[in-house]
């Protein structure tokens, strides 16, 4: 059996507290098949003993539904962003490298705190407005089944924040909302109803640490587990805010 | 319904873009295949190209309009823009992710090339009659020494690299391109236009070599 088949060992980077230092700890728990890295944490929650033999406090994370739909596992696995649970403990090479996901504030070890996902999205009022003073539509809007399943796509964020912390532009130092919320606009501006809304949501993006603040590097695109297709939202929306801009320069 | 109107930062953004292309794009295309006529010798060079150009109707107006200030404001503002890269080349090792980086590095190294080649001919030109009435032999004198050489070769392949690859991202800017195919197949087509334009730009200086 090969050394991997007999123990899964983990690398894991903690911290204690917000703004206190990082260090390093490494787990060992038997192989069993099938593990993915949540599950494999919660074995090594029940014995929190280090490879040393010194027994430490229980790794903190974040989870919920088990099955890349809620977006609140995402850590940095091997380097790379991606939601925990649907990481493959069979598919990963060891000692896995567990740190929290790049750009957001720690909270304690794994568990950050992604607020920012949730601003990002209430600036760009990505939600549609269906209570008003009056009817804003009567019965169900009809879309074409293409246009259904060009939306569907972006329908799928789970707010997990892997694109954002994988994104050049985002971080602490800027105040670029990110591909997730832009991708959002694209969806809601799509949206029969959403369509009402749609300048404010450009004027939106067309603000401080809007879509002038991404610089194409396409990262975003390449980490998203859902495989949403942000840089065609990011282009869509270039062409929307071009359309917006002369609009509000020129009138119309 | 009040629309607040478009933060000034989009615009002064999209300005930056568009000045890329126009005119200092189109500048630099010209500027390229202008100075390729340096292989039919310094006669035709001296006689013909320079001297057209000096004779140009509002010639000053058109310099600092035309090519210095937006020069110095895509220059200023990209700088800015610089500032916000936070880029993980190892991490991602994407051909955009490096695309991205040696955008804003190239940059950089072109600001500091045009400082130094728009000062050795331009300027120097404006107190030393030699440079103005001969500028085939001083830069033949220029690109003769090797390190010259380089340097020109450098800042030509960096400015090419620059104009080609802020073309196909300004498709997806503007909303040119969409959809990942449409963004592909621009980005081809614009690295076609930069091997192209690096060419006629390698065959100038070439040209100036004696
Ligand atoms: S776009 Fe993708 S990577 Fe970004 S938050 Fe949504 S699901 Fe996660
Ligand atoms: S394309 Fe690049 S800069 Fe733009 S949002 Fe995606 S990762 Fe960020
Ligand atoms: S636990 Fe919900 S996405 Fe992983």
């Amino acid at each position: 059996m090969p050394a991997n088949r007999m123990s899964i060992r983990f690398k894991i980077r903690r911290q204690d507290a917000p703004g206190s230092p990082s260090y390093w700890q490494e787990f060992a728990i038997p192989y069993a098949p099938d593990h993915n890295v949540i599950s494999a944490l919660m074995v090594v929650q029940n014995n929190p003993v280090t490879t040393d033999g010194q027994r430490v406090a229980p790794v903190v994370w974040d989870r919920n539904c088990m099955e890349e739909v809620c977006g609140s596992c995402a850590m940095l696995i091997n380097g790379v962003p991606r939601p925990s649970c649907s990481a493959l403990i069979d598919s990963l090479t060891q000692p896995i490298v567990l740190e929290p996901l790049p750009k957001f504030p720690v909270v304690r070890d794994l568990l950050v705190d992604r607020s920012r996902i949730d601003e990002g999205l209430r600036r760009v009022r990505a939600w549609i407005e269906i209570d008003g003073a009056w009817d804003t539509h009567e019965g169900a809007p009809r879309i074409s089944p293409i246009e259904w399943s060009a939306n569907y796509l972006y329908s799928r964020c789970m707010s997990c924040g892997c694109c954002l912390s994988a994104c050049p532009q985002f971080g602490p130092h800027s105040a670029f909302i990110g591909p997730a919320a832009l991708a959002q606009v694209r969806l809601m501006n799509a949206h029969p109803t959403g369509r009402y809304d749609q300048a404010e949501r450009l004027h939106a993006i067309m603000g401080d640490g809007g879509i002038s603040d991404c610089g194409n590097a396409q990262n975003c695109v390449r980490v998203c587990p859902k495989a949403i297709p942000l840089t065609t939202a990011i282009g869509e929306l270039g062409r929307q805010t071009t359309v917006q801009a002369v609009k509000d320069l020129f009138g119309g | 319904m009040s629309h607040p109107a478009a933060d000034s930062r989009f615009l002064l953004r999209r300005l930056h873009s568009l000045l890329g292309l126009l005119p200092i794009g189109i500048f630099l295309t010209f500027h390229l295949w202008e100075n390729s006529q340096s292989r039919f010798g310094a006669g035709h060079y001296n006689g013909e190209v320079v001297a057209f150009l000096r004779g140009m109707n509002y010639l000053p107006v058109l310099e600092i309009v035309v090519i210095a200030l937006p020069l110095l404001f895509h220059a200023g503002y990209g700088l800015v823009v610089a500032t916000q890269m936070r880029a993980e080349l190892t991490r991602y090792r994407f051909a955009r992710n490096w695309l991205y980086w040696l955008q804003r590095v190239s940059g950089i190294g072109i600001l500091i090339f045009l400082l130094l080649h728009v000062g050795m001919t331009r300027i120097e030109g404006l107190w030393r009659v030699s440079v103005r009435e001969d500028l085939f032999g001083h830069m033949q004198h220029l690109l003769s020494q090797s390190w010259m050489f380089g340097l020109y070769l450098t800042g030509l392949l960096l400015s090419v690299f620059h104009l080609a690859n802020g073309l196909s991202t300004m498709g997806i800017v503007w909303g040119l391109t969409t959809s990942a195919r449409a963004q592909r197949r621009f980005g081809f087509v614009c690295a076609g236009f930069g091997l192209l334009l690096a060419t006629i730009g390698v065959h100038g200086l070439i040209g100036f070599l004696p």
